[in-house]
């Protein structure tokens, strides 16, 4: 639809006037001003104090130059962060996309009930992150949660309870399964979206080719989806990157540093550790591989719209 | 809007009365979807309405065995035991509200900005939205806090306002942008002869048309501020002005909270963000994807 409006603009440019145009950018400029505010220059203020030694209660701010990332490089527990932030990067991607899809073309079908069964399917997407933490904090206690029931319905051999979030094995697939409880939703309706607006035609031409159910999927409608999963897997990628309410309320980062991804590591290193910083430093770092992801982002994106429009 | 292609009926040779038989895994899987999705909220409501001495016995019944809603009476009377939820969620009513005056007025600007013809650094400016929308709100908080803890800003909704509204600025905008683009450029041009300037134009003839646009951004924007924990658990220090996300967080390292009086409170604080989201859904996911979908 953007594309198309873009093909419109441009063929109606040259009768336009040819003066400059100022209004957009009169527009932009209240935004622009504000977000320099807001986000720019606290980043700013982040990348200079990562040169700098500023810990309360240590004296004054210092200029120490590379020494943080000196101490960064060197810092077994920053390395454990990024190995963390990859884990759980890559678990949330694969179990909330791939739940996402499975969803939307389940959705897809024609069934009894399709609309409720979307509604039900919505809801964790719709629900806050600080009562999904209450609820599974809940559900995953040691003494009375309900997951000991289907636990020991399941694995009738366990002597006692597990410590669930508080296991030091545990505590990472049950973040992973929280996260992408929320987020799966979103990349369902997404991918649906898609579906239903490949065209009927499509399928009926393969169906007169002699196409089977398998073979239309295969040959119609995973081409159509590509682009999209592609696209959804990168968001995944950020989405998951700035993940901090759920990991945070629910494990702390914890048991033993075991969820303790990037963000919440730069959070407590500032807020616990007071060595604002070197928190600053970690969070350069951090900066760093939200602007590569993004980029990425946006050049699919691009091409994408491209080849949409052309 | 809710066209569907139905590959089975299009694709299927088998004749009619087997194909109940090969949608059995289907309907297994769309039961066990609905499960997972469900169960965790059933649970919480359950442990809400059934009296607490049944929730702590174990094995928990997994039907209410008895139903006592005067667990939503004590959450609101204002015992200090029990939560402040009252006053807290008054505060993030104040908080919603600034934060989505902030964010329509804004957004309007933005997306008009954007939706008209291209000029030169729109790409810039779209990128930048786009790097503000993905960054992660836990590595500006350090920096921020600091100024604002100099400026002496903090314990204020207007200052967390502004902040929240930094952070969701860039979805609204891609909403409304979405929205205007789909008004047609003959309405527009047709305004423009008639004697209309564009901004006019804007105010008499897009906003009406993007009205439904308009209140999916305020409904981003303000359940946005609503839900926000990172910048109202830092910005904010005095117990009786904490929103509701960190009144109810502080309340689980609490060990004596009654279990039922916290997911109470977290469910009266859901039942407003899932009923206007599930409304605005379309809008919301077609924003957050950022032009991944078209529509």
């Amino acid at each position: 639809m953007t594309a198309v409006a873009g093909v419109n603009t441009q063929l109606t440019k040259p009768t336009a006037r040819r003066r400059r145009d100022y209004l957009p950018y009169l527009l932009a400029l209240p935004i622009i001003i504000y977000e320099g505010v807001f986000i720019l220059i606290p980043i700013l203020q982040q990348f200079f104090s990562s040169f700098t030694s500023d810990v309360l209660g240590m004296g004054p701010v210092r200029w120490v130059g590379l020494d943080n990332y000196e101490r960064m490089f060197a810092d077994r527990y920053f390395w454990n962060s990024l190995r963390v932030t990859l884990v759980f990067m890559v678990g949330t991607v694969i179990v909330s996309v791939g739940a996402g899809l499975l969803s939307a073309l389940l959705l897809n079908q024609r069934f009894r009930g399709r609309s409720v069964a979307r509604a039900v399917m919505t809801l964790p997407w719709a629900f806050p992150d600080l009562p999904t933490v209450l609820i599974f904090y809940w559900i995953l206690n040691q003494n009375f949660g309900v997951i000991n029931v289907f636990a020991r319905f399941l694995l009738p051999w366990l002597e006692q309870n597990p410590k669930w979030m508080f296991d030091i094995n545990l505590a990472m697939p049950l973040v992973v399964f929280i996260a992408a409880w929320k987020a799966f939703p979103f990349y369902g309706l997404v991918l649906l979206s898609v579906m239903q607006s490949i065209p009927h035609e499509l399928y009926e031409a393969a169906t007169v080719d002699g196409a089977s159910r398998r073979q239309a999927f295969r040959y119609v409608t995973l081409p159509e989806l590509i682009p999209t999963l592609m696209l959804m897997g990168i968001l995944a990628c950020i989405f998951a990157f700035r993940q901090f309410v759920l990991i945070f309320l629910s494990t702390g980062g914890g048991p033993a540093r075991a969820t303790e991804t990037l963000v919440i590591s730069v959070y407590k290193t500032a807020f616990n550790s007071f060595d604002f910083s070197y928190g600053a430093t970690i969070g350069v770092a951090g900066f760093a591989v939200v602007f590569a992801i993004t980029l990425a982002f946006a050049f699919l994106q691009r091409r994408q719209e491209a080849a949409a429009g052309g | 809007m809710e066209k569907t292609i139905s590959t089975s009926a299009a694709a299927s040779p088998k004749p009619h009365r087997y194909r109940w038989l090969e949608r059995i895994p289907l309907y297994v899987l769309v039961l066990m979807f609905c499960l997972v999705t469900a169960f965790p909220i059933y649970w919480m409501i359950v442990s809400v309405v059934q009296p607490v001495n049944l929730s702590l016995q174990y094995p928990p019944p997994l039907f209410p065995q008895a139903i006592d809603l005067k667990v939503f009476g004590e959450i609101f009377s204002g015992r200090e035991s029990v939560g402040r939820v009252d006053i807290w969620i008054g505060n993030s009513l104040v908080l919603a509200t600034l934060t989505t005056v902030f964010s329509l007025v804004l957004s309007i600007f933005g997306a008009y900005a954007l939706a008209g013809r291209r000029w030169r650094g729109q790409g810039l400016f779209g990128l930048m939205l786009l790097m503000t929308q993905m960054l992660p709100e836990a590595l500006i908080v350090i920096p921020l806090y600091a100024t604002i803890d100099q400026l002496k800003l903090k314990d204020s909704f207007l200052t967390l306002a502004l902040v929240d509204t930094a952070f969701v600025l860039p979805i609204c905008i891609w909403i409304l942008k979405n929205v205007f683009d789909t008004i047609p450029n003959e309405i527009r041009d047709a305004a423009l002869v008639d004697g209309c300037n564009r901004i006019g134009m804007l105010w008499r003839i897009m906003l009406p048309i993007a009205a439904p646009g308009l209140v999916a951004v305020g409904v981003v924007a303000f359940f946005h501020a609503w839900n926000e924990y990172l910048f109202a658990s830092s910005l904010i220090s005095s117990r009786t002005m904490y929103t509701a996300p960190v009144g109810l967080g502080s309340m689980i390292s609490m060990i004596d909270t009654p279990i039922d009086k916290l997911l109470g409170g977290g469910l009266v604080f859901s039942i407003f963000p899932v009923i206007f989201y599930l409304l605005v859904q379309r809008y919301v996911v077609a924003g957050l994807s950022a032009g991944a979908v078209k529509g």
